[in-house]
């Protein structure tokens, strides 16, 4: 038996996972929409992947979490490494693009930059507080005018002359918009110019005091969109490299990190059978009223956080004789 | 003879063992101790303030409400050199609308800055005090302030490398609940040289090259760590040393004072930009030029001085190549986010110094 590593990074878009040998090599990927259940979409994406991954000359002996829902996916799936989706996406490019300087990452709700120097991340920053300038913008905005947001970058490509839109924030831009829209502008030049101030946006806002320097990496879900590719081009005025697996970065990196550990655990196929389920609970032993979140398995308790103290605290592998709905 | 006043002062990081201390042996009145921050006292802060007002206002308007609620019928509110200063006026209007019947006393209307006029305060607080009682009080207060910085600044330091874990964190508590006890200055001493002692005696497993994160910011939210949401104490736990030099022995009590402070960053500011800017950017550029392997920086959303001093910091990251973790606090209680950052934010420095130290 070889040993495989599985990385799943769970957004909160779309989740996305990798199987890899010992040399990185993907043996299996799949890549499927989030749509508000992060603990079904990783039982689908298991199940996916558990077709694709050869499973008589390949062991899975390392399992990794990533993303925005990574602790909740890590007690399901029982991972023995549940990390940020930040340190993930810059190991896995810096293994593909040794030679990487910058990489730009604009993800469903957030957007984050990462600086590199010598195979080594120097700096990063992440946007804060607002999602101005992300996928979810994108996606809403095509749904506005009414086309699919997949065919977003080509129909942005056709434009001659890109409208202005106020790149600031997401209420201002989408008011500018309907103006826009109104005054007579065309899609594709108001496609176009959305794409564009999504990547001013990002330079403003995400990139600010950050010196950008080439090769410049673009990657996460709106790197798809080659009118943004584009734009970033312009903007940047350097050559923008985009992996054909870009989305899965954040899984691929997740994946290596848990090989590099020395944590091991057989991952069993089997868990997209069973039924989870979680619970939130006040704890209301002192004023603070700390939220806990409680996972079941069946109706195991097997892990819990939210609490600041102790008092909070409770213990995994209670059987709670809450009773779990069965799966489907 | 008027009734006893029943004083509180809204909760600051540790300090209020101190106010307590003071009010108690140097004014002769009872005080109320605020409860502790929850999340229900910014839950009736942030109902009850403006909106755009920054995290501190709404903080202390909540624990000014729970401290009305446990029977203070006079309230103290300090003075600032930002914002700070208008607060305790509207916090005044606020709570008597809101239908408190109190009496606040408004540091910033005696605030001129001779101390003829702090006495006029006192006064109001109780007319017969004695002069010679406050004064001898207001030194042991400044020695128990001390006491307290550098108790939680060797805890911060040293708390992530314990070999049993949990020892530090009893040491300190039982420190911080001998100062809220203590009843003279010798009870001061004997909790403070207890304290050092059992520091002492724990063990350790620090590397001889810990990482080390220097923590700055926004006077307020870089102290209290309900309202930084334990940053300190979630580093420390990473395995980090952890130092903040903002603290009141530093910034207030032996402060140098901003022109002092102001030559020795010259090539970075040339003037004073807010009450705690200068302190800031200088602190930023000891951590750097001591070799620190990185630096937070927290303010509340909103803190104008805290914004003007980003560019400087940026400024300092690049010419030291020291990383800078920019962090924006509101009045939000989940720390997913926060971790999230902070992680990732461990992870680079530590990947970094792992390939320097080779």
């Amino acid at each position: 038996m070889k040993e495989a590593y599985l990385g799943i990074d769970i957004g909160s878009i779309s989740t996305k996972g990798v199987i890899i040998d010992k040399d990185n090599q993907i043996l299996a990927s799949e890549y499927i929409w989030t749509e508000g259940d992060p603990m079904g979409a990783a039982g689908k994406l298991i199940s996916a992947l558990e077709k694709q991954f050869d499973k008589e000359t390949y062991q899975i002996v390392a399992t990794g979490t990533t993303g925005s829902a990574r602790k909740l996916v890590g007690a399901m799936v029982g991972a023995t490494i549940v990390k940020n989706e930040i340190t993930a996406h810059a190991v896995g490019t810096t293994t593909l693009y040794p030679e990487v300087r910058t990489i730009l990452e604009i993800g469903g709700q957030d957007s984050k930059i990462i600086l590199v120097e010598h195979g080594i991340a120097v700096d990063y920053a992440m946007n804060t507080l607002c999602a101005a300038g992300t996928g979810a913008f994108l996606s809403s905005q095509a749904r506005r005018l009414g086309v699919e947001v997949e065919d977003f970058g080509r129909i942005a490509l056709t434009s001659k002359h890109p409208t202005q839109l106020a790149a600031r924030c997401t209420v201002f831009a989408e008011s500018d918009l309907v103006h826009k829209i109104q005054m007579g502008h065309t899609k594709e030049d108001i496609i176009a110019g959305l794409c564009r101030s999504v990547v001013s946006n990002y330079i403003n806002n995400v990139g600010k005091g950050k010196k950008i320097l080439s090769p410049v990496v673009f990657q996460g879900g709106v790197s798809k969109n080659i009118g943004v590719v584009e734009a970033f081009r312009k903007a940047l005025g350097c050559d923008i490299i985009v992996d054909e697996n870009g989305h899965l970065m954040g899984a691929l990196g997740i994946a290596i990190l848990a090989g590099k550990a020395n944590a091991r655990r057989t991952f069993d196929f089997s868990v997209e059978d069973m039924a989870f389920r979680t619970r939130e609970i006040n704890c209301g032993r002192c004023p603070n009223n700390c939220e806990i979140i409680c996972i079941y398995r069946d109706d195991m308790l097997i892990d819990s956080w939210g609490n600041r103290c102790d008092k909070g605290a409770l213990k995994a592998g209670i059987r709670t004789g809450v009773r779990t709905m069965a799966k489907n | 003879m008027a009734r006893e006043r029943k004083i509180s002062f809204p909760m600051v990081a540790n300090y209020n063992s101190v106010v307590k201390y003071f009010v108690e042996h140097g004014l002769n009145a009872a005080f109320i101790m605020p409860p502790k921050l929850t999340r229900r006292t910014v839950e009736i802060g942030a109902k009850n303030s403006p909106d755009y007002v920054c995290a501190p206002f709404k903080t202390l308007l909540g624990n000014m409400v729970d401290a009305l609620e446990a029977g203070a019928d006079t309230l103290v509110m300090t003075m600032g050199l930002c914002r700070l200063g208008y607060y305790a006026e509207l916090q005044e209007q606020i709570l008597k609308d809101l239908g408190y019947d109190f009496e606040m006393i408004n540091l910033a209307a005696y605030s001129t800055g001779k101390n003829r006029d702090y006495f006029k305060a006192v006064r109001r607080l109780n007319p017969r005090v004695s002069l010679g009682r406050l004064a001898l009080t207001f030194a042991e207060c400044l020695k128990m302030v001390e006491h307290i910085d550098e108790i939680e600044e060797e805890y911060y330091r040293n708390c992530g490398f314990e070999r049993h874990p949990g020892q530090y964190k009893k040491v300190y508590d039982r420190f911080l609940l001998n100062m809220e006890l203590a009843r003279n200055v010798r009870d001061i001493e004997a909790g403070y040289l207890k304290a050092k002692r059992e520091f002492q005696a724990i063990l350790l497993d620090k590397p001889e090259q810990p990482l080390r994160v220097g923590v700055i910011g926004e006077y307020f939210t870089v102290m209290d760590e309900f309202s930084n949401l334990y940053l300190e104490q979630k580093l420390a736990d990473m395995g980090v040393e952890v130092h903040r030099w903002m603290n009141l022995t530093h910034r207030n009590i032996h402060y140098q004072g901003q022109k002092n402070l102001g030559v020795q960053i010259s090539e970075y500011c040339r003037y004073e930009m807010g009450p705690t800017s200068t302190a800031n950017i200088w602190c930023a550029k000891n951590y750097a030029v001591h070799g620190f392997d990185g630096i937070i920086h927290l303010k509340s959303a909103g803190c104008t001085p805290e914004i003007d001093i980003m560019p400087v910091l940026q400024n300092i990251s690049r010419d030291y190549k020291i990383p800078v973790l920019y962090l924006t606090y509101d009045s939000q209680t989940s720390d997913t986010g926060l971790m999230t950052r902070v992680e990732a934010f461990y992870d680079m420095i530590s990947m970094r110094k792992q390939v320097v130290q080779i």
